[in-house]
């Protein structure tokens, strides 16, 4: 065996020093990635928080919200046209664990508000195009079907907190008129009650909710709410079919937990909003606590 | 106005592109279970070499060079499949798998096997370069400019780690076979792999956490040649 025994230094060094540049390369990209997801992520925070501030759906966004968020939007579009030709080609694919956290928390920002404007869900060409204007025009970063799915999941939440903020605010679920092919029962808008006593129900019903409904039955337009979105949205979340191999599967199966959290917190605000109902004195509040006071109640 | 909030041709869409990429990563996996089976029975030929004699350790090259001419067919096979999809999207699935593979075909070489591929012809004790593996397992290394199938050099760093691994196991079995002279080929060669990972600025991750247990099985091999030295069993001509 050959071997130069008294060379000091290993002769495989030339070796890991192009390794080392590549892993540099690569670990620095990344922590550009990360740091960029970390920023769109907080800007997405913010335009979230700013859009609670809504209290209707189904029309433009007031003024102080669209002006305040434009800064935040901004911000986003530096931070994606900043990274976009990290992320192109391979490495699309290769970061995508880093920039999720943006991606989806992007995807909940832009959804909640798509749905404010126009009370539907923004689907995933549609959002994927919007993705694609903030990066450079030349090099678009790629929204992943899992960071549309799972900012989807999270938005969930963001409809529950509008919907019981509205709820507390103003004793009203949001919704609006929408056209109605036919009047088949699970069309009808939550708040109003199904049955032989609808009719005596209906003056209970918040004036807007009645209103809306007469209406309907004139010009072919229901009343369509936060509440059935939501169930909607549930029911077809929960109908996604995902392998349980895939890594989405894992992160699905963490949010699907929450959102259905989240779907039963409004349907019990809207259960307290009805069963209190427009009877019973405002801020009145059902003892159900004792037993005995039940013949308080009957004699009152 | 939509009349539902959720237009069900979104989710219709959504549903056939999973759909769509779990029969990818069923089709992958398939492969990379064959893989797998390969890899074993190419170990179990290498594992030999920790109970042959070092003079007819040839026999065991053989053995394991073709043995792993099957795991290079199927890695041929999944690098067409792979190929037609984003590398990074699916590398999950056999990166593991060809680590392992990476590490046969080092073992191999470093024992003698691979004399083609070496330019300059020698026994044992040599490295082949990551270059020089993907020549064997017939496919690019480190590719950048295309989004294809190949070996990654984190890939080849952890293929180093099992080899490190392994080879601090044959100098103590070198001893039982009567070889006194492979601890010291062993001991040099460890060595100079540590100094080059020593010079990698790794991150926390498990690259990183594996190579810190490099450190130990150097003084492991270090163990094994102080044991030689000390009862003078080292041979002449090779000390250091």
């Amino acid at each position: 065996m050959d071997k130069q025994s008294d060379q000091p230094s290993s002769p495989f060094l030339p070796m890991f020093e192009t390794f080392r540049a590549e892993l540099d390369e690569h670990h620095d990209r990344r922590e550009r990635i990360v740091k960029a997801s970390r920023d769109i992520t907080a800007a997405s925070k913010k335009i979230i928080f700013a859009l609670q501030r809504a209290r209707q759906i189904n029309q433009p966004l007031h003024q102080s919200i669209t002006k305040s968020n434009e800064l935040h939007w901004e911000n986003i579009r530096t931070q994606y046209s900043a990274i976009s030709p990290d992320l192109q080609g391979q490495n699309a694919h290769r970061y995508s664990r880093n920039i999720t956290g943006g991606n989806q928390e992007f995807m909940e920002s832009l959804s909640f508000q798509h749905y404010l404007e126009t009370q539907t869900l923004i689907s995933y060409q549609d959002a994927s195009a919007r993705l694609a204007e903030l990066g450079n025009p030349h090099a678009p970063v790629t929204l992943s079907l899992e960071d549309y799915v799972l900012g989807i999941f999270d938005m969930t939440g963001e409809l529950m907190r509008f919907a019981i903020t509205a709820m507390a605010t103003s004793q009203v679920l949001p919704g609006s008129d929408v056209p109605s092919s036919s009047g088949h029962a699970e069309s009808r808008p939550s708040g109003i009650a199904v049955g032989p006593s609808a009719e005596a129900m209906e003056i209970d019903m918040p004036a807007t909710v009645s209103e809306s409904r007469e209406k309907g039955s004139r010009v072919h337009t229901r009343r369509r709410d936060v509440m059935q979105d939501l169930r909607q949205l549930r029911a077809t979340l929960e109908g996604l079919d995902i392998d349980r191999s895939s890594p989405l599967s894992w992160d699905v199966q963490k949010k699907m937990g929450v959102m259905q959290q989240s779907v039963e917190k409004v349907e019990k605000a809207l259960y307290g909003l009805i069963v209190r109902g427009r009877e019973r004195p405002k801020g009145w509040m059902p003892d159900l606590k004792e037993e005995g006071r039940r013949g308080e109640v009957e004699s009152y | 106005m939509a009349e539902k909030m959720v237009n069900p041709s979104i989710f219709q869409h959504l549903q056939s592109k999973i759909d769509e990429e779990t029969l990818v990563g069923e089709e992958l996996r398939d492969i990379v279970n064959l893989l797998e089976k390969q890899e074993k029975s190419a170990q179990a030929a290498l594992s030999r070499a920790h109970s042959t004699p070092t003079p007819e350790v040839s026999s065991v090259v053989v053995a394991a060079e073709s043995a792993i001419r099957y795991e290079i067919d199927t890695i041929q096979k999944l690098s067409e499949a792979a190929s037609k999809h984003p590398y990074y999207k699916y590398n999950g699935i056999w990166t593991r798998n060809i680590q392992d593979a990476c590490f046969t075909i080092l073992l191999c070489g470093w024992l003698g096997g691979y004399q083609e591929v070496f330019s300059s012809s020698s026994a044992s004790g040599q490295l082949l370069t990551i270059e020089q593996v993907g020549q064997v397992m017939k496919v690019p290394v480190n590719l950048k400019d295309r989004d294809s199938f190949h070996l990654t050099i984190e890939e080849y760093l952890h293929a180093l780690i099992s080899l490190i691994d392994e080879l601090a196991r044959l100098a103590r079995n070198s001893v039982t076979l009567g070889d006194y002279r492979r601890p010291l080929q062993i001991s040099r060669f460890v060595k100079d792999l540590h100094a080059g990972f020593q010079i990698l600025n790794l991150k926390n991750d498990i690259l990183r956490r594996r190579s810190d247990g490099i450190k130990y099985r150097v003084k492991e091999i270090e163990d094994v040649v102080y044991d030689l030295s000390l009862r003078d069993l080292v041979p002449k001509e090779t000390t250091e």
